[in-house]
This record gives C-alpha cells, sequence and structure tokens, in this order.
C-alpha cells in the first residue's frame, strides 16, 4: 500500500506543478492563435518584443520604460509612507479611543464608500495635473484602507488580552503599545498589503489623465497612437511591478510577524 | 487556622448584569474570607458567577453590592498584589516566553537585565528552562499553561487568583500540572484562589474548598482538608470526600 | 465471568500508519464484538487521533485495514457514526430535526424516523425540548443531542472521541449513565476514546490500552464489573490504578 501512495504523491506533485505551467501555455497559444487571426485586434508576442526594444532604443518622452516605471513607482512609494504614516496613526486613534471614534467615525463612514477616481475632478480644478494632485491622489486611495484595516484589528483585539495588561500593572500608554498594537499587527498588515495593491492601482489611473511620465502615460500614448503594442508592453511591466511588490510584502510580513505563521 | 490572618474578605458581594433584555443576577450574596497563606479552591459546577467573582476581586470588575477588604482595607479598582492566571492563557502569541513572563515588570520599568532574571528564575521554577526563546504557539497546552503560571509568579503577588487554568487540558496533562502546581506552591508559597468546576481537583489541590451553587452563585457549603499532601486519589478518605462533595452539588443540565 | 458468544463486528487487522519515515501506528490488531462497549485509553500524545482518524478514513492507513463483518470498511455500505469532542449540532435545526437529519439523509420511511426520533427523545428525557435549536440550549445539551442522533442511526460502529471532556465530573457522571442506557438499549457497538482512566473503567466492557509512540495495543483489560458501577469499590479502583501504572508518564 505504501508504494501505491508513493506513486499518488509523486503524481500529485506533478500535476500541481504542471497545471500552472500548463495555463501559462494555454494563454500563450491563445495569444499566437488570436493575434495571427487577427492582427488589427491583437500584435503578436514578437512585435510586443520589439515595442519593448525601442522603448530603450527610442524612448518616449526622453524616457526609457524603467525611467516610466520609476516615474510610477516613485509617486506612489511617495504617497505610501505618507499615508501609512498618518493612515495607521489615524487608524490607531479610532480604534483604540471611543471619543476620536465618535468624532471622526461617522465622517470617515461616509467619504469611505467614494472610489479614489472620483476625486480626480475635484483634485484636478484645485491642484492642476502636476506631481502634486498625482501623490495625493494615491494618498487618498490608499488612506482609507490602512485606516479602516488598522482600526478594526485594534478595536478586535479580545478584552481578555487587555485585562492581562491591567492585572499585571500597566497603563493605557504601556498597554497600547505592548499588547494591542502588535495583536493588531496581522490586520495592519492586512492594511498595509491592500493600501500597497490599490495605490499601484490609483497611480495608473491618475497618469492615464495627464502626464508626461508613468506607466499610465505610456498607456493613454498607445492607445492615442493606435499603438497596442505599447499599451501591452505598458501593461505587461505594471503587472509584473505589482507581483514582484506583493511578493516583497508577504516577505516583510514574515520577518514583522515571526509567530504569525 | 484562627491564628492566621485574614488576607480577603468578600464581605456580601451581589453582582447583577443589566442589558437590553432585562437583568442577570450572576453571584448573590457571596461571602468569604481567604487566609494568608492558604490554597483555597472554589468550586463551582454552573458556567456563571466564578469568573465574575474572581473578576470583582482583582478589580477588573465593579460589584453591584457588597465589599472586598483587602488586607483589613476596603478596596477597589485594580490591585497592584494580586496576580492571575487564566483559563484561556491570553499570552501574547507575538511574545517569546520569556517575553511573556517578564511582563508585569516591563510594566513596572524594571531594566532588562533585573528582569530578565526575575522571568529566568520562574521559568526554571515552572519546568521550562530552555524555551525562553520559543513563541507560545511552539509549546503543548500544558506547557502553555506553565508560560501563564510562570508570568503569574513574577509579577510577585501576594494573592494569586488562578481562573480554571487547567480546565482546557486532556485527563492526563491535568493530574501533571496538578501535581506540578503543588511543588511549585510548596516552593513559593502565595496565598492561592483557585476556581474550577473538577471536584477531583478541588480535592486534590485545596485547603480548603468553597463550593458555589449554580446560577445565581451563593455559598452552599465550605469544607477543610485535613488528609495530608500528596494525596491518594484513589484512597477510601478521598473518594469519601469527593463523593460527599459531588452529592451536594447542583446538576446543571 | 459469563462466556461470550456474540460474534466479531469489527475487527481491526495489523492497522499501521506511518507518515513519512515516522511511525505512528505499529501493527495494532483487534476484534470488537457485536453490541460491545469498548474504550481506549492511551497516555497524552501518543497517536489516538491519528488511530481514530485511520478508523474514520481520514487517513488511510499505510498497511492493515478496518473490517466489519467481515468485508473492508466503506462508507458507502456501513454505518459509521462519530461524536466528537466538540459539539456540533446544526442550528438552524430544532432537535427533533437534529436527531431526525441522517436518518432522512439514509431515506428511512417516515413512520421509522418518527419511531427512531421518540424513542431516542424518550431514553435522553429530551422531549420537552424537541423544537427548541440547540443555541438555545447548554453545550452538554448539544452534546446529547450528538449523542442522540449517532444512537439513533443504529451503526454498525459507534465511534466516540472524548465527547464529555470539558464537562465537570457530576455532569459527566449522569451523561455516563445515560450513554450506558442508550447503548444496552440499543444493543450498538461502541468504541469510545477517552483520556479519563475512571470515564473509562466505569463504561467499558473491555478497555484496550495503547502505549506511546508509536502506538501499540499494549494490553487488553476485561472489566469484569456488575453495572451499575461504583468509583469507590475497591474492585473498581483495583482496575484503575492497573491501568493507570500502564500508561503513567506524569
Amino acid at each position: 500500500m505504501d508504494k501505491i501512495n508513493d506513486r499518488q504523491k509523486l503524481i500529485r506533485s506533478i500535476l500541481y506543478w504542471g497545471l500552472p505551467v500548463l495555463a501559462v501555455l494555454l494563454i500563450a497559444f491563445g495569444w499566437v492563435m488570436f493575434s495571427g487571426q487577427h492582427p488589427e485586434l491583437m500584435p503578436t508576442p514578437a512585435e510586443v518584443w520589439e515595442r519593448l526594444i525601442k522603448t530603450f532604443t527610442k524612448p518616449i518622452a526622453k524616457t526609457s520604460l524603467v525611467g516610466h516605471a520609476w516615474a510610477s513607482l516613485r509617486r506612489v512609494l511617495l504617497a505610501l509612507f505618507v499615508a501609512w504614516a498618518f493612515g495607521i496613526s489615524f487608524g490607531i486613534l479610532i480604534g483604540w479611543n471611543k471619543k476620536a471614534r465618535a468624532f471622526f467615525g461617522s465622517i470617515f463612514e461616509v467619504i469611505r464608500p467614494i472610489p479614489p477616481i472620483a476625486w480626480i475632478p475635484i483634485i484636478i480644478m484645485w491642484f492642476g495635473i502636476g506631481e502634486f494632485p498625482k501623490i495625493l491622489l494615491v494618498f487618498i486611495g490608499t488612506f482609507v484602507p490602512l485606516v479602516i484595516n488598522t482600526s478594526t484589528g485594534i478595536e478586535m483585539v479580545d478584552k481578555i488580552n487587555i485585562d492581562v495588561g491591567k492585572i499585571f500593572g500597566g497603563n493605557n500608554r504601556q498597554i497600547l503599545k505592548d499588547i494591542v498594537i502588535p495583536t493588531a499587527l496581522p490586520s495592519i498588515f492586512a492594511g498595509i498589503r491592500t493600501s500597497v495593491s490599490s495605490g499601484w492601482t490609483t497611480v495608473l489611473a491618475a497618469e492615464m489623465l495627464g502626464a508626461k511620465e508613468g506607466l499610465g502615460s505610456l498607456v493613454t500614448k498607445g492607445w492615442q497612437g493606435s499603438d497596442l503594442a505599447l499599451v501591452l508592453v505598458s501593461v505587461i511591466t505594471i503587472a509584473i511591478i505589482g507581483a514582484i511588490l506583493s511578493v516583497i510584502l508577504q516577505k516583510l510580513e514574515k520577518v514583522v510577524c515571526p509567530w504569525n505563521d | 487556622m484562627e491564628r492566621l490572618s485574614k488576607r480577603l474578605e468578600i464581605k456580601d458581594v451581589s453582582k447583577t448584569f443589566f442589558g437590553d433584555k432585562g437583568y442577570f443576577t450572576a453571584i448573590e450574596h457571596v461571602s468569604l474570607d481567604v487566609y494568608d497563606g492558604e490554597f483555597l479552591v472554589v468550586l463551582g459546577p454552573g458556567r456563571c458567577g466564578k469568573s465574575v467573582l474572581l473578576n470583582i476581586v482583582s478589580g477588573l470588575e465593579k460589584q453591584t453590592e457588597g465589599k472586598i477588604i483587602y488586607n483589613g482595607k476596603e478596596w477597589s479598582g485594580m490591585n497592584p498584589e494580586i496576580g492571575m492566571v487564566f483559563q484561556k492563557l491570553a499570552l501574547m502569541p507575538f511574545k517569546t516566553v520569556i517575553e511573556n513572563v517578564e511582563l508585569s515588570l516591563k510594566f513596572r520599568g524594571i531594566n532588562k537585565k533585573e528582569r530578565r532574571d526575575v522571568a529566568r528564575h520562574y521559568i526554571d521554577l515552572v519546568g521550562l528552562k530552555g524555551f525562553e526563546d520559543y513563541y507560545p504557539k511552539q509549546l503543548s497546552g500544558g506547557m502553555q499553561q506553565r508560560v501563564g503560571i510562570a508570568r503569574a509568579y513574577a509579577a510577585d503577588p501576594k494573592l494569586l487568583i488562578m481562573d480554571e487554568p487547567f480546565g482546557k487540558l486532556d485527563a492526563q496533562t491535568r493530574y501533571q500540572m496538578q501535581e506540578d502546581l503543588l511543588k511549585i506552591w510548596e516552593k513559593e508559597k502565595r496565598t492561592i484562589i483557585f476556581v474550577t468546576n473538577n471536584i477531583e481537583e478541588a480535592c486534590y489541590l485545596g485547603d480548603r474548598i468553597v463550593l458555589l451553587s449554580d446560577c445565581p452563585a451563593r455559598v452552599k457549603e465550605e469544607y477543610k482538608i485535613d488528609i495530608p499532601r500528596p494525596r491518594d486519589m484513589v484512597s477510601r478518605e478521598f473518594l469519601d470526600l469527593r463523593t460527599k462533595i459531588s452529592d451536594n452539588t447542583d446538576l446543571s443540565i | 465471568m459469563n462466556e461470550d458468544n456474540r460474534p466479531v463486528k469489527v475487527q481491526v487487522k495489523n492497522l499501521t500508519k506511518r507518515f513519512g519515515d515516522l511511525l505512528v501506528l505499529d501493527d495494532m490488531s483487534f476484534d470488537i464484538k457485536k453490541g460491545e462497549f469498548v474504550c481506549v485509553v492511551g497516555p497524552t500524545g501518543c497517536g489516538k487521533t491519528t488511530f481514530l482518524n485511520c478508523l474514520t478514513r481520514i487517513h488511510m492507513p499505510s498497511e492493515g485495514d478496518l473490517y466489519i463483518d467481515g468485508v473492508p470498511a466503506d462508507p458507502r455500505k456501513h454505518n459509521i457514526s462519530f461524536v466528537f469532542q466538540e459539539p456540533s449540532a446544526l442550528p438552524w435545526m430544532t432537535v427533533e430535526k437534529n436527531i431526525a437529519y441522517g436518518l432522512e439523509i439514509k431515506k428511512l420511511p417516515k413512520n421509522e424516523i418518527d419511531k427512531r426520533v421518540n424513542q431516542i427523545l424518550d431514553l435522553m428525557g429530551l422531549q420537552e425540548f424537541r423544537n427548541a435549536y440547540p443555541g438555545e440550549l447548554s453545550v452538554s445539551a448539544e452534546q446529547r443531542i450528538i449523542i442522540g442522533r449517532s444512537f439513533a442511526m443504529r451503526p454498525d460502529l459507534l465511534l466516540m472521541d472524548e465527547p464529555y471532556g470539558q464537562m465537570d465530573v457530576k455532569m459527566r457522571f449522569y451523561l455516563e449513565d445515560e450513554v450506558i442506557r442508550l447503548w444496552k438499549e440499543l444493543g450498538s457497538t461502541v468504541v469510545f476514546i477517552t483520556h479519563n482512566i475512571e470515564e473509562a473503567v466505569y463504561l467499558a466492557e473491555k478497555v484496550l490500552i495503547l502505549s506511546n509512540k508509536p502506538a501499540k495495543i499494549k494490553e487488553e483489560v476485561v472489566i469484569d464489573l456488575p453495572r451499575p458501577r461504583d468509583i469507590t469499590d475497591p474492585k473498581f479502583i483495583e482496575y484503575r490504578n492497573y491501568i493507570t501504572d500502564k500508561i503513567k508518564w506524569w
């Protein structure tokens, strides 16, 4: 029976290793077929590859693909750092302090469901289309999930953990620092993860509406110039950077919350 | 017993909770004394009353009626001389064993070296030497409860409250923990209030047992146990005591 | 003791389980007679969970197997019921519906279902709660519903894994008497796993003692005591001490 088990195990491991590869191959195959039949709708993989090389040899707006990617990334990171600092502190404040929650909570509930893109007209009218309004828009898009996750994480801390703090002589500040915030850390981290992905989508939307640099502006440029290969190059770059960011965060979480395995 | 001083007096304490659906009385006119250095077991069959009583003594909750007198003085609010071991453990998952144990010392602002020394002493006492840097999750249920005991001891309490600490352990691990708890207690005497719903455990551990009724909790009877330790759980006198208490216990179906 | 002429109902033959190189169950063999009440005890961490999981087919054994009426156990053909430590009544069904649930799945005729449900409710004194929902009852009552449901199935084998683990002693005694009543009335074949040796001696016709990891059948002890049993009876204590000595690790 053991032999059967071993063989089953082997088959299973091949299966689960092979299925994702198969999925990628199917998509690639579909792409080749579709682009072969409808070249006006879809460039072939080879054309996209050529277009990719061209973004380096003939930079767009004097900037290579890497430069555009960095422009987007820089905006996101700037906004994220500010949002992390304010969003997490604000989340802790309204999660821990009942009065603060009563005061800010209702305002926040109203602002919360507004998608970040809906702010675009207001922001353009107030601040124009420079660098600041784009970063502001990303900030708005990332601030909200951070506050929600942090404050829920803090509110959900089991009462008994706070009782432990009181029994062992902790004052409010010590209980918050040593018990409540670390207990909420996994949910705070969930907020950070959401903020990164939502920041990355928001920045592209912001750039599509008028920017010289950035992956979003490349998409718009390709679209307006009917240069589908360029659109695809940008989209693939966007996807790859998004995936890398989420992998980095996963690793980071293991370092910050080693107990949460 | 008369010569011993009273560490704690619970005087006619009642607690009623008021909610949307009306009110609910958890404890009713409970009075009992706890003497210095004794191992007092509070035995309650039902779900209600026991934890509430402990929370009132420790200051986590406020009684509706009655008084708590500690060392001869009326007391309300948190009492720094009381330590607690919880059934639900409530260990911090993000702290290692030693960080959990030193929690109260850290709150008191004692420097790291000193509090590590104290914490190590109690970790040794509960038999967890070598596990200082483990996270609670990496330990078995019995070991986790040992961390809880070490944490309570490290706060150097004069009165140690244990709220069904072995309630979630299997029968065998429980026997082992009971034996070890008495060994720890012999080495470092504290006044202990130990709450349980297990009659055998109560008879094995206590100098005295206070039996509570089912909801609302009232004091039903007090038993003083003169069987010398270590007690044999299948000796005649032990089983007789157990049967006597069991017959007097409410069945809460 | 009386000659036991009951036919063998369940056979476990050479049951072995390995996880990779780790041997957890080592060549376990034993028989259970039809209508027998068997308790399984062993030291903490001896592999009881794996043992149970092999009997319930959550894990497949590496070697050996479980036979019911002489053929390998098959969930489609045989009826094995379980009661776990944590009660798991369906919260959206009344007590009566919960007990009838398994019977309805088996597509038994309506009058047979009614008959069995009533019998169980009578035996357990749950008639007045028949229309209550599990959430309205205590944890112990919820566990009794599960036990009633399992007995109502008239299973080929009923496996109980420490169903009274977290109850206070008085309640445990009450429920132990109740399970004996059900078992006698319905003639079920029961395997009852527990850490509590007193409970095992109180309930069992036969106690299987497991050794420490890897689990083996260390000994089979037949408990030859009349019922209702008295926990202070010197003979009872003798059995209890004997079994305790066999597994004591603390």
